[in-house]
């Protein structure tokens, strides 16, 4: 089981009718991971946009919110797979907790900073016509914002997709369960199927969204993307 | 002159360096190679490290420590090529790493994996009565709810029951497929965790998994009150802890060295290994400490 080549160890495990059809089965697989990943991914928006948008808005406990978000990027996400699960059991909670806990800090800092960003004369003018804070926030900073936001979620996607592999190694699914699989079984071709479908998956989703961030940039500072449209103005 | 200044110091340099040299080389001479001794890279390996390494030095002989080095895939090339000089194996583990097929058989299982050894430079003392082999663990609550004491009472129940152990148990002669093969078993699910670490024993307290693969001298069977399943009809081959010694290491020093290494070996037992595992696993205490009290209380070091 380990002295054969590569190659046939690929050919071995992508022969198997099992690799294709039915649990476990590379299709399956891909399947586990995305939904986790974009579980996670969107648990992680809810929890930190917001929270972010009002306090850059009103230029308040931005430190204080960012210490507690960066939380998540200090501790290592293997650590709070096993602590979670020695808290909570199996199941899809570890995996979800410390992916969460990973995608949060990128969208949290990027919102911050889109908002904070935002030309100061644009939001004293939009006060001066009279619009509620509310108004200001949602008609003016927010969709200014959201070029430079849509980047944090871009580097929070690409994050999660590779680290999701982790959930393999409490029990879960997703394509880390090649890996580890493989890893453990000596199993190179199965080894190498995880971890090439791992990567390419990443760049297919980075590239995808990177074509539809540009949807995200408002019509008053498009055509050239957010950055060199306020200086336009 | 500046000429020959210049070779004066080169000269008397390499005459600095040749008795540096002459220096080490008449030190091993007279006292015999170093013995370094290395562990596996988990505490109950570096707990025997010690214990050897402190007997060792005690008995007058020059020692170093490589303990914590790695997996047996590490360690194996380095004992052979020369790097360490010893190192506490297990009969069983070793005998497959080394494709000789162990058997429950302690004397036979040693005979055989010191004899595929010997001719990579490496032999095998004699072994110590303490094993740790892979067991199979529920909690106190599923023995007495379920009324198992042995393995094959999972009989009638395994279809119900969620298995937990390392990924590659469903591969290993001596897990999931032995399970089968000896016993009749097969299990509901297998969750694929770690191997005998803290989220298998999260997984049975949490009643994720009804059944689970730890080590058998581990601390914290005891510590959180698990069930080992008796392995009644011997699927786990012996698993002696016997220290792998290189060839030229027993030639330079012989008998004697032999003699107190086997000593020490023979009184290892299986409830000693258990206890010093739960000091260091639970207890937190140091590795080195722990072996220097065995030893002491084994007469082998005086305090």
């Amino acid at each position: 089981m380990t002295d054969r080549p590569l190659l046939e160890e690929l050919r071995l495990f992508l022969g198997d009718p099992g690799a294709w059809w039915g649990t476990g089965s590379i299709p399956f697989r891909l399947g586990e991971h995305l939904l986790l990943s974009a579980a996670a991914v969107i648990m992680a928006a809810l929890l930190v946009i917001p929270p972010a948008l009002w306090a850059a808005h009103r230029r308040r406990g931005v430190t204080a919110a960012a210490a507690v978000v960066n939380i998540g990027r200090a501790v290592p996400t293997f650590g709070i797979l096993v602590v979670v699960v020695v808290w909570l059991g199996l199941g899809p909670w570890p995996a979800l907790v410390a992916l969460v806990a990973l995608s949060g800090p990128p969208m949290f800092t990027n919102t911050v900073a889109g908002v904070m960003a935002v030309d100061p004369a644009v939001v004293e003018s939009a006060w001066g016509t009279g619009m509620t804070s509310w108004g200001v926030l949602t008609g003016v900073e927010l969709p200014l914002a959201l070029p430079v936001m849509a980047e944090g979620l871009r580097i929070a996607i690409s994050q999660v997709i590779a680290t999701a592999t982790l959930s393999a190694l409490a029990a879960g699914g997703g394509l880390g369960r090649f890996i580890v699989d493989g890893f453990a079984q000596r199993d190179q071709g199965e080894l190498l199927v995880g971890a090439v479908l791992v990567a390419a998956l990443a760049v297919v989703v980075e590239m995808a969204f990177t074509r539809g961030q540009r949807r995200l940039i408002p019509e008053g500072i498009a055509p050239d993307g957010g950055r060199q449209g306020r200086e336009h103005r | 002159m500046l000429q020959l200044m210049r070779k004066g110091v080169v000269g008397a340099m390499l005459l600095a360096v040749a008795l540096v040299a002459g220096a080490c080389g008449s030190g091993d001479d007279a006292d015999g190679p170093t013995i370094v001794v290395a562990s596996f890279n988990f505490g109950e390996s570096l707990i025997l490290g010690e214990i050897y390494a402190q007997a060792l030095e005690d008995a007058g002989y020059p020692v170093e420590r490589s303990l914590g080095l790695g997996s047996r895939e590490v360690v194996k090339p380095a004992l052979e090529s020369g790097e360490i000089g010893l190192v506490p194996e297990y009969t069983g583990s070793l005998g497959n790493f080394l494709g000789v097929t162990p058997t429950a058989d302690e004397q036979s299982t040693w005979q055989a994996v010191k004899d595929a050894f010997e001719p990579n430079g490496v032999t095998l003392l004699g072994y110590a009565p303490a094993q740790d082999k892979n067991g199979y663990v529920v909690t106190s609550e599923t023995a007495s709810a379920l009324g198992l004491s042995r393995i094959s009472d999972l009989g009638p129940l395994a279809s119900g029951l969620v298995f937990g152990g390392p990924p590659e148990c469903p591969e290993r002669l001596n897990c999931l497929p032995g399970l089968e093969r000896v016993y009749g078993l097969t299990f509901a699910e297998f969750k694929p965790l770690d191997v005998g670490g803290p989220l298998t024993v999260a997984a049975l307290e949490s009643g994720d998994i009804d059944i689970g693969v730890l080590f058998t001298t581990d601390g914290v069977i005891a510590a959180k009150n698990l069930v080992l399943l008796e392995d009644d009809k011997g699927l786990q081959p012996a698993e002696n802890i016997v220290p792998a010694v290189r060839l030229d290491i027993v030639d330079a020093y012989g008998d004697d060295l032999v003699d107190l290494l086997d000593e020490v070996s023979a009184a290892i037992t299986t409830p000693d290994l258990t206890e010093m595992n739960r000091r260091a696993g639970i207890d937190q205490e140091d590795p080195a400490a722990i072996a220097g009290d065995w030893l002491a209380e084994n007469g082998f070091v005086s305090g």
